[in-house]
């Protein structure tokens, strides 16, 4: 059974590059990510997780057009490699198994609590 | 590249590059940018250039961060042997340029090279003694009960050096010196030696010189023993071992021992022998007296930490020595490895003070950066022409930082053959030199390893201060625009260049007008009305107490030739009298005295040289004999006061003849003679008297000033038959005068020398950059001239810009040198005033000069075919 190293963050940019599809680069990776999870993603994490995702071959990259509102520097797309979709794929279902796991009455009870608190 | 008006933060930019990673640095800034854009438009532009700092130093990590090195790596010593061909080549290709930037750089970098020598030869002083850190030089300082005046000085007396090794235990060994010339006889003629120096036998314990023949231990030990240098050993007995052997020493022949040989020592020491006697032979072996400070003492301590406690317990120690004497007397030590540098009180060698030395430091420095600012203007000047090459090259994949360092490899070419150069004219100027510094360095001492270091680290310096901003220029440039033909310097540089010419503009202002004042008062020094008459006149030195009748019957002999005017003994010449007498009238009481100078002379003194008496009148025979009577009691003594002591015991001239005066005996005033400057015209005239008295060692002989020579073989012969023990040596007193204005006689010298410098220099850059401009004028010339301009027109438009930076290093140097030399000049009390033509010949000289230098450039742009320059387009 191999293992899949992916990181929280890591895996957040992974998903993202798939729901950008195609027309992932950094800049969209970083909107979407701030758009949809309302949290701030500086450009040095950013680019931090892309290059590690990039040396642990879940993602493979390649030189865009250059455009001139980026002053003459060509964009780089990411796409998700074969590997990478096995790593999204192992984390979720290891999520899952884990959910699973869970017995309900943990949930439950949380969520009684819940209850209680609200109507106090 | 549209819609450029806002750029990111260049500093950020710059630091982003500099660390990222090259494989992502394109990517990454296009992200910055875009985002940058964005918020821009959304924020503004103060908040956009603070997140593009904060991205900027977000993406500082590790995986970002990566290291420069491209991923093919070039032959490096193909290129550089390339670039080193490339280099001789385009020197070789402009011969006028190399010539000027070798000239330039080889007049400072010689300069530089002498200064060096010197400062290296000062600071290495005494460094070859290996107890040098513990040993300590004894300092004096006296002063009498009632007086806060106090003396301080080397001089201690004999009882120093063994009390002081008796009492304390920090103090190991204590040894006293004294030195003196003496007359030793080569082949029985009489030769006086000025480097005879007597120590104690603990010398050889507390100094380190390698003995070549006979025992240190014991070399000195006993009177009449003496150790002689290698080469005086040569000089004087020449044979192999000369232990035992017999010199004579003195107008009495005392023979003394020779004991030992010793090998011949480094110039750089602070003791300077050439012959070492033992103490004892002296006779002043007693310790009566703390008084009687004559001798030099020296102590070794017993460790390096031991000055600070036994200069603790020297002050209550001779407290309780003194107690009761009326007299106080202080000791203090000097390290002996700082007393060069730092001492000002000189015993054997005079000492260089650090604050000379760090002045011509300063100056060596100054002319780096004048040396380098020409070359700067040289080469930025000759950029043009390497633009075409820098553009091809850059089209063919090179570097920035490749061409860089080609430039500043060309740089360091130019400057090697610079410093090779400047070795030979070095080599050449040392004999001049030595006399500026009164030094004795060899050619050897520039080539010693030590020195070569310096001259290496010296040339890397020079090239990489020099290069570095051409360097940056040419790399810097811009392929495409090149090659189109737009090229053009970009303000700063033209910024730089014209500071850089008002900055050397400045020195040399300063350096013109400096010289000019000293060179002025000099002259002013040279030739001012003394009060005495010092052509021709000859000074010797006949010994203290020499029978009187003796020198009566070489008076009368002398005075026999036609051509010998006047003849008279007496201590001092006028030239220097330093003496220190105190006198008081009768009436005064005993207490209260003057301080006063005094001469003894004899009868011919006043005539021979030249005093002016304006009452009374002059010593006569008589008077002499009135003191030559056994019986001191019964000696009359006369005296010749100048104005100023009259006036001081409140006299006019014409009421003080006759009265009685007592300088130290009593007597009459004779006469009065007009004020003249017995010392130096950095002191005011002050009272003197002067004495008849027959002891006086020195004889001063007045000349005609025909058939010198001749003159002096008479007075030679006639010096053998009378005073046939001693060497017969004389010098002029004119010369004595102008000695005693060395320094200020050096620094005339030097800054003439400096200032010439300066002048060559500045001149070399100004004719480099005005070159530059005529070629980027080329075309507005061209069109003048077809429009009708004259010669004279266009040099005026074109030195215009350069007369106006002049203008402004007048205006800045004026003022500096100005009052900098009103500081030196209120160093004497008679002194010339600096006047305002001194500052307008300064600025018509440096302005001729620039119009010259400008108009050459001028001259060969107006004999070019307007043709030529219009052609294209």
């Amino acid at each position: 059974m191999k293992n899949y190293q992916l990181g929280e963050f890591e895996e957040i940019v992974l998903l993202t590059v798939g729901i950008l599809n195609n027309e992932a680069y950094s800049v969209a990776i970083k909107d979407e990510i701030e758009s949809r999870l309302k949290r701030t993603v500086s450009m040095g994490a950013l680019h931090t997780a892309l290059i590690r995702l990039e040396d642990k071959g879940y993602l493979k990259s390649f030189s865009g057009e250059s455009t001139e509102d980026r002053a003459g520097r060509p964009r780089r797309y990411f796409e998700i490699t074969a590997l990478g979709k096995k790593a999204m794929l192992y984390a979720k279902e290891t999520r899952e198994q884990l959910w699973k796991a869970i017995p309900k009455a943990v949930l439950e009870v949380s969520l009684q609590k819940l209850a209680v608190g609200s109507h106090q | 590249m549209k819609s450029k008006k806002y750029n990111p933060p260049q500093l950020a930019l710059r630091f982003f590059r500099w660390y990222c990673n090259p494989r992502l640095q394109d990517y990454i800034e296009g992200d910055l940018v875009e985002v940058y854009e964005r918020r821009l438009k959304t924020s503004g532009k103060r908040l956009a250039d603070f997140r593009f700092a904060l991205d900027v130093l977000l993406l500082c990590r590790p995986g970002i961060i990566g290291n420069k090195k491209s991923n093919y790596s070039s032959n490096h010593i193909d290129m550089f042997r390339n670039n080193f061909k490339i280099a001789l080549r385009n020197l070789w290709k402009n011969k006028p340029s190399t010539v000027i930037n070798v000239l330039g750089l080889t007049t400072g970098i010689t300069a530089c090279l002498l200064i060096a020598l010197f400062i290296q030869h000062e600071l290495s002083f005494d460094q070859f003694q290996s107890k040098g850190n513990r040993i300590a030089r004894v300092v004096m300082e006296y002063g009498f009960e009632g007086s806060t005046e106090t003396h301080k000085g080397t001089f201690t007396s004999t009882k120093v050096a063994p009390v002081l090794s008796r009492t304390f235990p920090e103090v190991e060994k204590g040894v006293r010196m004294t030195d003196a010339d003496a007359i030793l006889y080569l082949n029985n003629e009489p030769v006086t030696e000025p480097n005879f120096m007597y120590a104690d036998s603990s010398f050889f314990n507390t100094f380190n010189y390698e003995m070549l023949q006979g025992n240190a231990a014991v070399a000195l030990n006993g009177p009449k023993k003496i150790v002689l240098t290698e080469s005086m050993a040569a000089k004087y007995f020449g044979s192999e071992n000369i232990i035992g052997k017999t010199l004579e020493v003195g107008t009495n022949k005392t023979p003394f021992e020779v004991t030992g040989v010793i090998k011949d020592y480094p110039k750089n020491s602070q003791l300077q022998f050439d012959f070492l006697a033992s103490f004892s032979s002296m006779g002043q072996n007693q310790e009566e007296t703390y008084f009687n400070a004559n001798y030099t003492t020296y102590l070794l301590l017993s460790d390096e930490n031991a000055f600070a406690p036994l200069l603790e317990k020297l002050d209550p120690f001779m407290e309780k020595e003194m107690a009761g004497t009326g007299a106080t007397i202080r000791f203090h030590l000097e390290k002996f490895n700082e007393v060069h540098l730092y001492s000002p009180y000189t015993a054997f060698s005079s000492n260089t003070s650090i604050t000379y030395l760090l002045l011509l430091g300063g100056v060596a420095l100054l002319i780096i950066i004048i040396v380098c600012s020409t070359y700067v203007n040289l080469s930025t000047a000759k950029s043009i022409e390497r633009a075409k090459e820098v553009g091809v090259r850059k089209v063919s994949g090179a570097a920035r930082n490749q061409l860089f360092w080609q430039f500043i490899g060309e740089a360091f070419v130019v400057c090697c053959l610079s410093v090779l150069v400047s070795f030979c004219t070095a080599s050449l100027l040392l004999p001049q030199f030595n006399s500026f510094v009164s030094r004795n360095f060899l050619v050897t001492d520039l080539l010693s390893p030590s020195f070569l270091l310096i001259t290496v680290c010296l040339t890397v310096l020079i090239s990489l201060a020099a290069g570095s901003y051409p360097a940056l220029i040419l790399s810097g440039m811009q392929p495409a625009r090149i090659l189109k033909g737009l090229f053009k310097n970009s303000s700063s540089a033209r910024r730089l260049q014209q500071s850089l010419v008002v900055f050397q503009f400045s020195i040399t202002v300063f350096l013109i007008v400096c010289t000019v004042i000293i060179r002025n008062q000099l002259n002013y020094i040279q030739n001012k009305n003394l009060g005495y008459d010092r052509t021709h006149v000859l000074t010797m030195f006949i010994g203290w107490g020499t029978d009187s009748k003796q020198i009566e019957t070489f008076k009368s002999e002398l005075k026999k030739h036609a051509q010998i005017k006047e003849v008279a003994r007496c201590a001092s010449t006028p030239v220097s009298i330093n003496g220190g007498y105190s006198m008081r009238l009768p009436s005064m009481p005993e207490t209260e005295v003057i301080g006063v100078f005094a001469n003894p002379v004899d009868e011919d003194f006043v005539a021979a040289s030249g005093l002016q008496l304006i009452a009374g009148e002059d010593f006569s025979e008589a008077d002499m004999r009135g003191v030559e009577i056994e019986d001191e009691k019964q000696r009359r003594y006369q005296f010749i006061l100048n104005e100023s002591a009259a006036r001081q015991l409140g006299f006019t001239p014409e009421e003080a003849i006759g009265r009685e005066l007592i300088l130290n005996s009593a007597g009459t005033i004779k006469g009065i003679v007009q004020d003249f400057n017995f010392q130096s015209v950095h002191n005011a005239i002050k009272p003197i008297v002067l004495f008849t008295a027959p002891w006086g060692g020195r004889m001063i002989v007045k000349i005609s000033g025909d058939d010198i020579t001749g003159t002096i073989a008479y007075t030679e012969q006639q010096w053998k038959k009378f005073i046939p023990n001693r060497p017969f040596e004389y010098s002029f007193l004119d010369e004595t005068y102008a000695r005693m204005y060395k320094t200020e006689t050096q620094l005339g010298n030097v800054m003439s020398l400096f200032s010439a410098t300066a002048i060559t220099l500045a001149c070399l850059g100004l004719f480099g950059l005005s070159s530059y401009m005529m070629q980027q004028r080329m075309k507005e010339i061209g069109i003048r001239k077809v429009l009708g301009a004259t010669l004279m027109n266009l040099i005026g438009i074109l030195s215009g810009n350069f007369i106006m930076l002049v203008v402004i290093a007048i205006v800045i140097a004026s003022p500096v040198a100005y009052l900098l030399m009103k500081n030196w000049l209120s160093e004497f009390a008679y002194h010339t005033d600096i006047e305002w033509w001194i500052f307008a010949v300064a600025a018509m000289a440096i302005i001729s000069i620039t119009v010259i230098t400008v108009s050459i450039h001028g001259f060969r742009a107006m004999a070019e075919n307007p043709v030529k320059s219009l052609r294209s387009e």
